[in-house]
């Protein structure tokens, strides 16, 4: 089970409303298994069930069916919420306390090293060390960004859940914070992201799953993903009268040999032949229908 | 236990930066101050009339105390989303639970304490003897007020905190009744009525300002075991707490 930090089977969560007279079906028989080390992107448009999904596996919402297990446990357990660090989506601590005072209050409950060296590197990673004296309440959505960030990296944990970590956040802090995923990664963590940002998804993950109206529509690697299925191009350079000229010419997987046959008939000088991709936004609008809600 | 106690300093501390705690201590120094000015009124018995008045105040202080500090810290927390993080990764909700509930028990005894000391100053000045019962009176009272602050959590995890308050004064009113008086809020039904006051607690063990003010000896032994009833009782309360609060949705 160590080599599967996540894994969510047939997940359903349904939401009672008017004293149970009518219900809503937030998420609708999704599953998907995550692989240790591996930066999964989930992905959706609003109200697709992501944030349900996230609560569910943090054992903050009861599934109302299927299964979710975090290497083999349930989640909840003490055993799980030691080995995971959470990015809640708009996060919003107790303000009247400083990053420090927060940081050493949540390090104490995690039962882990409070000492201020330790407190002030991990303010100093999310760039926050110049402010660790300041009341939360004086703090922007980013530098509150930062502070959850900064909670959840402090275990170290095995499994980092992202819920739009990068929401508010100016560019160059987006950066900063993809970098931390990226050596979080690197250190051997699994991260799930959740984000509305698909350039951010398709820059960092190796692997996404999209929601639409509680359902999953699309799951595989980013490459498989990306990579449309019978488009290739194809670059070549052509002489004129003397002037070399690069084209590029896209075509389909059955006319690919006859078009390399015909250009090198003509005497061309093929540089390239390489798969199209699209964007993670087309595979994303492709498969949500491109609307929300 | 590590983490508890270091939820409840958390949420000791975040009670003392915020305003209600100030405010209900202004309300208890005006009140010290009222019945320091007792004297000046020419009344007889003085000093049984400012430890009556002491100890009453002492008592609905300690449901105000309740209600003000505690009814408002869960939905806080999840109007503010502050508990999603706190209870997806380094408490459970029994220790969310325990961590709040300790935090505000630990202010409410200093402020009932704070109150306690406040008469006996008073009491002081004016030249009247302190009885020795006091202290054990307050001591009762903090436990009175830690049972109310488990019913203020209990209710804070299934109703609005306007709500809160009301159901908290009712249930603080209804748990003084005698049966008879309580079997006469709905005399057609004399046997349910029986059931249930026997069920609800009965707060008045807690409230010994007459026998106090009237210089009676209080055994030690009704102490310990009216200590012991509110206790089991608080215990009792912040199970059925936990119960409503582990089956809640976190949306």
């Amino acid at each position: 089970m160590e080599d599967c930090p996540l894994q969510v089977t047939h997940l359903g969560k349904v939401f009672r409303r008017r004293l149970g007279l009518s219900s809503f079906k937030a998420v609708d028989s999704v599953d998907f298994r995550m692989s240790g080390g591996e930066i999964m992107g989930f992905l959706g448009p609003n109200g697709a069930g992501k944030t349900t999904t996230i609560k569910c596996i943090l054992g903050l919402l009861k599934p109302f069916s299927g299964s979710i297990t975090l290497w083999g446990e349930h989640p909840g357990s003490a055993k799980v919420r030691r080995r995971i660090g959470y990015v809640p989506e708009n996060p919003d601590y107790e303000d009247l306390f400083t990053p420090l005072e927060l940081l050493t209050m949540f390090a104490s409950m995690r039962r882990l090293d409070t000492g201020r060296d330790r407190m002030m590197a991990i303010l100093s990673r999310v760039g926050l060390s110049s402010w660790e004296t300041v009341r939360l309440k004086n703090f922007s959505k980013g530098m509150r960004q930062r502070v959850s960030l900064a909670l959840a990296l402090q275990s170290e944990p095995d499994l980092l859940i992202m819920d739009e970590p990068t929401g508010g956040l100016d560019p160059t802090a987006r950066k900063e914070f993809r970098d931390i995923i990226l050596e979080e990664n690197e250190r051997g963590a699994s991260v799930f992201l959740s984000s509305h940002l698909l350039s951010e998804v398709e820059t960092v993950c190796r692997r996404a799953v999209i929601l639409a109206r509680g359902k999953k529509v699309v799951e595989g690697d980013m490459e498989e993903l990306l990579r449309t299925e019978d488009r290739y191009s194809i670059r070549y350079r052509l002489a004129h009268g003397g002037i070399e000229e690069e084209k590029e010419v896209e075509v389909g997987e059955e006319s690919l040999q006859s078009s390399i046959d015909d250009l090198r008939s003509r005497g061309v000088f093929i540089i390239r032949i390489a798969p199209v991709y699209r964007s993670l936004e087309d595979v994303f609008l492709s498969a949500t229908g491109g609307g929300g809600e | 236990m590590r983490p508890v106690m270091t939820f409840a300093l958390m949420t000791l501390r975040s009670l003392l930066r915020r305003r209600t705690i100030w405010g209900i201590s202004i309300v208890i120094l005006i009140a010290l101050v009222g019945i320091g000015q007792v004297p000046g009124y020419g009344v007889s018995n003085q000093g049984r009339f400012m430890l009556d008045f002491g100890l009453f105040g002492l008592e609905i202080g300690t449901l105000l105390l309740a209600i003000g500090l505690a009814s408002n810290i869960y939905p806080r927390d999840r109007e503010r989303k502050t508990v999603m993080p706190i209870i997806a990764v380094p408490l459970s909700r029994g220790q969310y639970l325990m961590g709040r509930f300790v935090g505000a028990a630990l202010v409410q005894a200093a402020a009932m304490l704070a109150g306690c000391l406040g008469l006996m100053v008073i009491l002081m000045l004016n030249e009247h003897a302190i009885p020795p019962d006091l202290f054990p009176a307050t001591g009762l009272l903090i436990v009175e007020g830690w049972f109310l602050l488990a019913v203020v959590f209990f209710f804070s995890f299934w109703t609005s905190p306007p709500l809160n308050a009301p159901l908290t004064i009712l249930l603080f009113i209804v748990s003084q009744m005698s049966v008879s008086g309580f079997v006469g809020l709905l005399p057609t039904a004399p046997g349910i009525m029986r059931t249930l006051r026997l069920l609800l607690p009965h707060m008045d063990v807690f409230h010994i300002k007459d026998p106090i003010a009237h210089g009676m000896d209080v055994p030690g032994l009704y102490f310990l075991l009216a200590m012991v009833y509110g206790l089991s009782y608080m215990v009792f309360m912040l199970a059925v707490a936990l119960a409503v609060f582990r089956k809640r949705d976190l949306k």
